[in-house]
């Protein structure tokens, strides 16, 4: 009897040692793939990071109360809305991946136009972008991770160093314009006032740079408060010159998002020189990690 | 040697003259062409010299960085004993000045250049007044508040003449953007300067728009007696500042910066930028930790890089050091050619004269004697060809460099006043003397053997 209990267990045992052993090789298979197989679902390696965020910035800002009245707007009622806009135009719970197209005119150059693939990952402020036309121009690409920033040429198989400030292909765009926005971590509120753009009512902010690396040490936003989008945004220089018109003309709404689709940027200095940018096919797939590295941009180049 | 048989071979070197012009023209030729390249390529080397000099400010510079709030190297420094011990440091220093510059973007009416904008102190300037020939304006012009010295390109391209205003776009010292207005008091003739189209401002103007405080350089700049002391000066400052306690490096911060554009910065700003070289303007600059092998500089503290002229003539002077090595393979090639012909040519020589030979060794010529004979004929016909091809290259290097280039081509640095300088060495005459004529002595030696070992009996009976 003892035998049979005995030998009972023992077949207890096996059976439970060998469905033990079958979890343990489906969790190790399906950690495996995880790890080869880039970000989780959703996109982005887990929600609600960021580098070079300030703590809370994105939790502070979601039951923020605004006031009703836009003539009513404090200092922190305004930066809290450029804030507001900084998260909505960004993903920081999803990569985003678009076509852009740009159409350049200058007095100087005459008119022409590129096309590029962007992708982007907000949390990690990093962006990867590729140009598709024109064809002489094709494969030449743009990397931005961990706060530095490459250029890459296909012909040279070069990268260079570039900054967020370079203009990109002579064209009123900087480098910047393509990255997430966060206007509400590098400039304080100096002036409020409120009227209209068009049909719109919006607020008008003027800001003031936190510090001396800011590029645009002075910038004034036009943000339409009912649906908190930014309208347009002028940028000025040391010696409040006007360096730079933005105008945001065409959002659209993807999850929590609003993405400018459209956006035109007039120089200051040659008001005849301006540029649009025109956002389609946004997608915000997850995008495997090695999207952001030199090694993806150079063979992706080819 | 005895002086018979140089006789001998240059009785036998006149006795054919077509056969030695042919020869000796062949020869004449490869030497002409490698005197014409090493007097040009030596000329460049000396343009380009120059030419840096007047784009860089200097022979010798110093440039500093101080590290801001973020940790990031700004081109900007403010140290008067940086100064003071580069003026103790030698006798051979003519001049030193502080320098300011930023790439900046010149606006007029509906069109843009972007060129280089040095600031210079005009009340010490020796190098531009003495180089820059003026064809609108005057240097008294330059004297009053916000004026600018222009290049006559860019005045042509924008329309400009002198007392026309115009707008700069620059970024100040730390990166941020900045519009002044400048008038422009004078216009220099840029093909008289190496193609160059730098705009010159007041140094206090400059660093009032790169929002630097008064006693606030971005470079010094050292004007020496002879160029040629580049290096040394520069070794003596860098000794010099490192004994006072500063942190100085040799070479541009182009090259240190390298690593530093590939370590995290932690600006919340992100706009993140790199010094593209050392005469690359003014903005924010590489990473602090670039520096004292990774560690990250405190805020205010300074780190100094000497560069010499010769380093920021590297690009140019490696792709001419290209064009000289092209000259050489040319040559060799060319002294192939010719040595193939002179060797079969006495060879020829040698079954023409077999009879001669015979007789001569009858007479009482040695084998050494005969072997001594070709070989001198060989040394005199390619010695004084290669002579000759050297005496030809003068007056051909010296008209070439009368005919005009354009300074705004892709060599216009190694021009001097859109033109050539051709400037030979003695010394590379003698050497491409001496290569020839050891090429020949090889080219002759086996047909001179050949010639040695004929037997007298024999050679009468042959040719008789």
């Amino acid at each position: 009897m003892t035998d049979i209990r005995s030998v009972k267990m023992k077949f207890l045992h096996a059976r439970l040692t060998s469905k033990l052993s079958i979890v343990l090789f489906g969790l190790v298979l399906i950690f495996s793939a995880r790890a080869q197989g880039g970000p989780p679902r959703g996109g982005g390696g887990g929600p609600m990071g960021g580098i070079g965020l300030p703590l809370g910035f994105l939790e502070q800002n979601k039951d923020y109360k605004f006031p009703d009245d836009i003539t009513k707007y404090t200092a922190t009622d305004f930066l809290m809305l450029v804030r507001r806009t900084d998260i909505r135009s960004s993903f920081y719970n999803s990569d985003m991946s678009a076509t852009i197209s740009m159409v350049t005119v200058s007095p100087d150059r005459g008119t022409f136009a590129n096309k590029e693939q962007i992708f982007r990952r907000d949390k990690d402020d990093a962006f990867l972008m590729l140009m598709v036309e024109p064809e002489s121009r094709k494969g030449q690409g743009m990397l931005r991770v961990e706060n530095n920033m490459w250029r890459y040429d296909p012909t040279s198989r070069k990268f260079t160093h570039t900054t967020l400030k370079d203009t990109y292909e002579n064209s009123t765009v900087t480098n910047n314009d393509f990255r997430r926005w966060q206007r509400s971590i590098d400039y304080s509120v100096s002036k409020l006032s409120t009227g209209t753009l068009g049909n719109y009512k919006v607020i008008i902010g003027e800001l003031k740079a936190n510090n001396d690396e800011v590029p645009f040490p002075y910038i004034k936003m036009y943000i339409e408060a009912d649906r908190k989008i930014v309208l347009k945004i002028e940028e000025f220089s040391l010696s409040m010159k006007l360096l730079r018109t933005a105008y945001y003309t065409q959002y659209v709404q993807i999850g929590d998002s609003f993405v400018p689709t459209v956006q035109i940027f007039q120089d200051g200095l040659i008001p005849e020189k301006r540029s649009q940018v025109t956002y389609t096919n946004i997608s915000t797939k997850a995008l495997p990690d090695y999207y952001f590295t030199k090694e993806y941009l150079e063979r992706v180049s080819q | 040697m005895r002086l018979i048989h140089l006789k001998l071979a240059a009785r036998n070197v006149r006795r054919q003259p077509h056969r030695t012009i042919a020869l000796g023209g062949a020869v004449a030729f490869s030497a002409l062409v490698m005197a014409l390249i090493s007097g040009f390529v030596n000329g460049m080397d000396l343009a380009i010299q120059d030419n840096v000099t007047l784009y860089s400010g200097g022979h010798v510079l110093i440039s500093g960085y101080t590290a801001s709030w973020s940790g990031r190297l700004q081109n900007r420094f403010a140290d008067d004993t940086v100064a003071k011990t580069v003026e103790s440091t030698g006798s051979g220093i003519r001049t030193v000045s502080s320098i300011a510059q930023s790439r900046a973007t010149v606006v007029f009416g509906t069109r843009e250049i972007q060129l280089m904008l040095r600031g210079v102190d005009w009340s010490r300037d020796q190098l531009y007044h003495d180089s820059l020939i003026l064809t609108g304006g005057d240097w008294k012009g330059l004297e009053d508040s916000r004026t600018m010295l222009m290049s006559a390109q860019t005045a042509d391209r924008f329309g400009l003449a002198a007392g026309d205003q115009v707008i700069v776009r620059l970024s100040t010292a730390s990166g941020q953007q900045n519009v002044t207005d400048y008038k422009v008091a004078a216009i220099y003739d840029d093909g008289a300067a190496g193609g160059m189209n730098t705009a010159f401002v007041a140094f206090g103007d400059l660093t009032a728009d790169l929002n630097m405080k008064s006693d606030e350089q971005q470079q010094i700049a050292v004007f020496l007696k002879n160029s040629a002391a580049a290096e040394e000066a520069a070794q003596a400052i860098t000794a010099g500042l490192s004994a006072q306690g500063f942190t100085v490096s040799r070479g541009s911060a182009s090259n240190a910066g390298a690593s530093g554009a590939a370590a995290p910065q932690n600006s919340s700003t992100g706009s993140d930028s790199f010094v593209s070289s050392i005469t690359g303007g003014a903005g924010t600059a590489v990473s602090g930790s670039s520096q004292g092998g990774g560690r990250r500089l405190s805020q205010g503290e300074a780190v100094y890089y000497v560069s010499t002229i010769k380093e920021l003539a590297g690009e140019i002077g490696s792709a001419l050091g290209s064009i000289r090595w092209i000259g050489y393979a040319v040559f060799i090639l060319m002294l192939i050619v010719s040595a193939t012909g002179i060797s079969n040519s006495y060879r020829m020589v040698l079954l023409e004269r077999t009879k001669e030979i015979g007789m001569l060794r009858c007479i009482g010529y040695k084998k050494k004697d005969v072997f001594s004979s070709f070989i001198w004929e060989g040394i005199l016909l390619a010695g004084g060809a290669a002579l000759v091809g050297i005496v030809l290259a003068l007056p051909m290097g010296f008209g070439i460099g009368f005919i005009p280039f354009n300074p705004h081509g892709d060599f216009g640095a190694a021009l001097v006043q859109g033109h050539l300088r051709f400037a030979p060495t003695l010394g590379q005459f003698l050497l491409i003397l001496v290569f020839v004529t050891i090429v020949a002595i090889a080219a002759v030696f086996l047909p001179a053997r050949r010639a040695a070992e004929v037997v007298p009996v024999e050679a009468l009976r042959k040719t008789a």
